[in-house]
């Protein structure tokens, strides 16, 4: 039977390059606000670009906090993206202190504008820029196992999750003084600052290691 | 690290792919998804689509070519052109870009930049800035490929743009645009000094010393490139342009591929460049 | 029971526009400058039975054109009048703008000929035109010779032509035409080269000796009868107290030095194919040549005809006359090369059209010492009732090429 992917639509980004990509690799992605269809999926994507609080409001709107929550405690796979990692953590900076899905203890942070007295580091970052292991074998037995260590992602974000527990860090950027986390683990959740669907071949890998991890 | 963003610029009107000389005089040059597709497997880090003739139909037409691209090209996709209303936005994301560029809309209304933000994110919404500069040595901004006369001093109104919330400013050239004379980078540096979101430079390198430079001392975060790699891959590889029905193809049928003081070079060759300059980027 | 609506001018009653570009038929095609006047009834531009005009249909037969072939005539031609001694063998009449530049530096250094370039400089030149000049002279490396007629006569007559033909540039042309056999024949160049030829197809010569003869002035039987700017020669004289030795300048060659030069006047155009839009980057690439630095007002475009800036008030007042605008040329000439579509150049021709030139419009009025009231006055004086149609106060077209016109 073939497996069903849902990327979960709280109106918020452009969730259609994340569907390009499944298509792309063959998986037969739905792009839905309900929290029924979420359950019954076999994959599922949280992707999203935008305002921290934003978000938690139309994902309360939806009923798709406690969809998501529900979602992760079946062990089925579940790949946040960009603001979709941030969303996880515990909570936000962002517009005083908001909360957030508190799957992964810790808190969503600013990049500061940082100036090196040659140039300006700006905000937010918009650039490709490489991921690291934060020891040595981390990655293997993840969806990270098909990069390299230095290998360059796509990243647009004024914020940076840091989660509490070094354990969930999966991989780590440097921009400017910051080096900051990058991916997340948490045992069926995984989740990357970056745009794999925006990072060429190598970010479609990603994609293609994550969908086989978990297929059974 | 700050790695810079090399960026394909690709100005479309209709069916095909045209290059110009002060956004003026439009040459065909071939088929924009050859160009792309070609950018794409060959080290772009964006393409940038620009609808040339979207102001003047007051509509963006490059939906289907949004789509095409997206289906293939995993990078991402600004889209530029005649982009008015919310809606506008709506379409060109919905067709599969990920970022759009405003320039008129923006200066008529800087509030739709807030609006577009709100809505799309901060980062969705880049906004260009056209500049000319004048006799008594200040630039000022235009709008509608370089034509209408705005009276807008461009440090100023980057700042307004910063302040509204847009994610990123691709500060162009007018005068430099197409000439192959480099950036201009008094222009540039700035823009990106006075501003704490990334500018893009646009408009003028014809050598590979040009890029480096841009970064070294116009302090450009990313550089978008145009007639370089265009008149480059038409070196080598042709469109098929017997069954074009509109544009100037006289440069094509001549069988030339130099042009003035454009040095052809690819984006390897670019990358490598600034690389060698200390530039770092994505290899 | 209806009234009919007057037509000026004797133009056609009916506005059509061509089905293939954007112009219509109200165009007037060439005048014969010396007999212009208010009463001059024009002749216009035919349009043929599937309402295609002239200039379009001569631009079809260009398609079938073996430029090969003609390149060999014209590689004939020059080897005939080729001097290798350092002497003139060919006059290039230009003012630097991307036509000239190109005429000039083909012949000079593709077909090594030795051009004298004249110039019979704008009324008001432009900062970026003067540029082109100098470096259409000193980047692309003529010997130029620029032709300063007595400025007072200049500034009156040009006044005199707006008063009572509201066409600026009616003496400025007429000088232009005949500034290039003049100094041919005085400095003993038989060659003379004008540039693109739109409307006399299929024949590359422009005028040879007799028909200069033919043009000039001792044709005439009486001097007084001529007219310029409107205003006959004995006006002038009696009126303005301008003598016949001032006009000079603006009058054809002599007929016995014409005689003696044996002078022929080719078109370019005939033996290459122009392009304007390619002609742009060649002059960008060999002549230093640079586009307007912002919009010309009334169109789009940003190369063509930018030195004087009475050049633009030149084509706001065939608006007010023919409906016609600069839009309307630029675009069309553009439909004809295949560069622009038809629906594009009807978008272009609403969007710019008749778009008031108000960036030189005080320059010019402080020139001529005229109100700009009165200039605004003498427009509408010279909007034909068939063709404009006042509504709300503002003047609106009767028929455009959108068909959005009042009567459309």
């Amino acid at each position: 039977m073939p497996k069903k992917v849902v990327i979960i639509d709280y109106q918020l980004g452009n969730l259609f390059s994340v569907k390009q990509a499944c298509d792309y690799l063959g998986y037969d992605a739905e792009i839905s606000f309900d929290p029924e269809k979420l359950l019954r999926a076999d994959y599922a994507i949280l992707p999203g670009v935008g305002a921290f609080n934003d978000a938690m409001q139309k994902l309360k709107v939806f009923g798709l906090t406690e969809g998501i929550r529900d979602y992760v405690k079946t062990g089925k796979p579940m790949m946040g993206i960009c603001l979709g990692l941030q969303l996880l953590l515990s909570d936000s900076e962002e517009f005083g202190n908001t909360p957030g899905l508190d799957l992964i203890p810790g808190r969503v942070k600013k990049f500061e504008v940082q100036s090196n007295g040659q140039r300006i580091y700006k905000v937010p970052q918009i650039q490709w820029n490489t991921i690291s292991e934060p020891e040595e074998g981390r990655w293997r037995n993840t969806p990270l196992n098909v990069c390299k260590q230095g290998d360059f992602m796509y990243f647009v974000h004024s914020f940076y999750a840091s989660p509490h527990d070094t354990r969930y860090v999966l991989a780590t950027t440097a921009y400017g003084n910051q080096t900051y986390c990058s991916a997340v683990i948490k045992d069926n959740i995984f989740a990357t600052q970056f745009h794999p669907e925006k990072s060429g071949l190598y970010g479609l890998n990603i994609y293609k290691a994550w969908f086989n991890q978990f297929a059974k | 690290m700050e790695n810079c963003r090399v960026i394909a610029r690709l100005d479309i009107k209709g069916p095909n792919l045209v290059k110009g000389i002060h956004l003026e005089g439009l040459r065909v040059l071939g088929k924009p998804e050859d160009f792309a597709k070609y950018y794409y497997e060959n080290g772009a880090d964006e393409l940038f689509y620009q609808d040339v003739v979207a102001s003047l139909y007051e509509r963006n037409s490059l939906q289907e070519f949004i789509s095409a691209t997206a289906k293939k090209s995993f990078i991402p996709l600004t889209v530029g052109g005649g982009i008015r209303t919310i809606n506008d936005i709506r379409e060109v994301l919905r067709a599969g870009g990920d970022k759009v560029c405003i320039n008129t809309a923006a200066i008529r209304n800087p509030n739709f930049i807030r609006e577009a933000a709100l809505k799309f994110g901060s980062s969705t919404i880049v906004v260009a800035i056209e500049a000319i500069k004048q006799q008594d040595g200040k630039y000022l901004a235009f709008v509608d490929n370089g034509r209408e006369f705005t009276g807008i001093e461009v440090l100023d109104w980057a700042k307004k743009v910063e302040a509204f919330g847009a994610g990123e400013i691709v500060i162009t050239s007018v005068d430099r645009e197409g000439t192959g004379e480099g950036y201009d980078i008094e222009l540039t540096s700035t823009i990106s000094s006075g501003v704490s979101i990334p500018v893009i430079a646009h408009g003028g390198p014809g050598q590979l010393t040009h890029f480096a430079e841009a970064v070294t001392v116009g302090k450009a975060d990313a550089l978008a490139v145009a007639s370089v790699i265009h008149y480059d891959f038409i070196t080598n590889r042709r469109s098929d342009m017997e069954s074009r029905s509109e544009g100037n193809i006289s440069f094509l049928k001549s069988g030339r591929t130099r042009f003035g003081k454009i040095q052809p070079a690819s984006l390897h060759e670019i990358k490598l460049s600034l690389h060698n300059a200390g530039v770092s980027c994505r290899i | 029971m209806k009234q009919e609506l007057e037509v000026k001018y004797g133009l056609p009653r009916a506005v059509k526009f061509c089905k293939k570009c954007v112009m219509s038929n109200q165009r007037p095609v060439s005048e014969v400058e010396f007999k212009h006047n208010i009463a001059t009834r024009k002749k216009t531009m035919a349009f043929d039975a599937e309402g295609i005009c002239d200039a379009c249909r001569a631009n079809e037969q260009k398609e079938r054109i073996d430029w090969k072939k003609r390149e060999d005539e014209l590689l004939k031609l020059l080897d005939q009048y080729r001097k290798n001694d350092g002497s003139y063998d060919c006059l290039v009449p230009g003012s630097g703008g991307k036509d000239s530049a190109f005429q000039a530096h083909i012949l000079k250094y593709k077909y090594g000929m030795n051009p004298l370039t004249v110039t019979w400089p704008p009324i008001l030149y432009t900062e970026y035109g003067y540029q082109n000049w100098k470096n259409w002279i000193d980047i692309g490396g003529f010997d130029n010779i620029s032709f300063r007629r007595n400025g007072r006569v200049m500034k009156l007559l040009t006044k005199l032509a707006i008063e009572n033909l509201l066409h600026p540039f009616q003496t400025f042309i007429l000088g232009q035409k005949n500034l290039g056999p003049k100094l041919a024949a005085k400095f003993g160049i038989p060659l003379v080269f004008y540039g693109e030829n739109e409307a006399e197809y299929g024949n590359p010569i422009a005028d040879n000796s007799s028909s200069l003869r033919d043009k000039s002035f001792h044709t005439f039987n009486n001097i007084d009868e001529l007219y310029l700017g409107g205003v006959s020669v004995r006006e002038l004289r009696e009126k303005y107290n301008v003598q016949l030795s001032d006009l000079m300048a603006f009058l054809p060659a002599d007929a016995k030095e014409l005689e003696q030069a044996n002078i022929q006047v080719h078109y370019l155009g005939y033996y290459l194919r122009w392009t304007p839009q390619e002609v742009y980057y060649y002059a960008v690439e060999n002549t230093g040549f640079k586009a307007r630095p912002f919009r010309t007002q009334g169109t789009y475009s940003k190369y063509n005809s930018i030195d004087d800036m009475i050049d633009d008030l030149h084509y706001y007042t065939t608006h007010i006359k023919f409906g016609i605008g600069r839009a309307t040329y630029d675009a069309s000439q553009e439909i004809r090369n295949h560069h622009i579509t038809r629906e594009e150049g009807q978008a272009l021709v609403k969007k710019f059209d008749g778009e008031f030139p108000d960036k030189y419009f005080n320059e010019i009025m402080d020139y001529i010492e005229m109100k700009p009231d009165v200039f605004h006055q003498l427009c509408d004086s010279f909007r034909s009732p068939h063709l404009w149609k006042q509504e709300n106060g503002s003047w609106k077209l009767r028929h455009t090429v959108k068909e959005d016109g009042t009567d459309d």
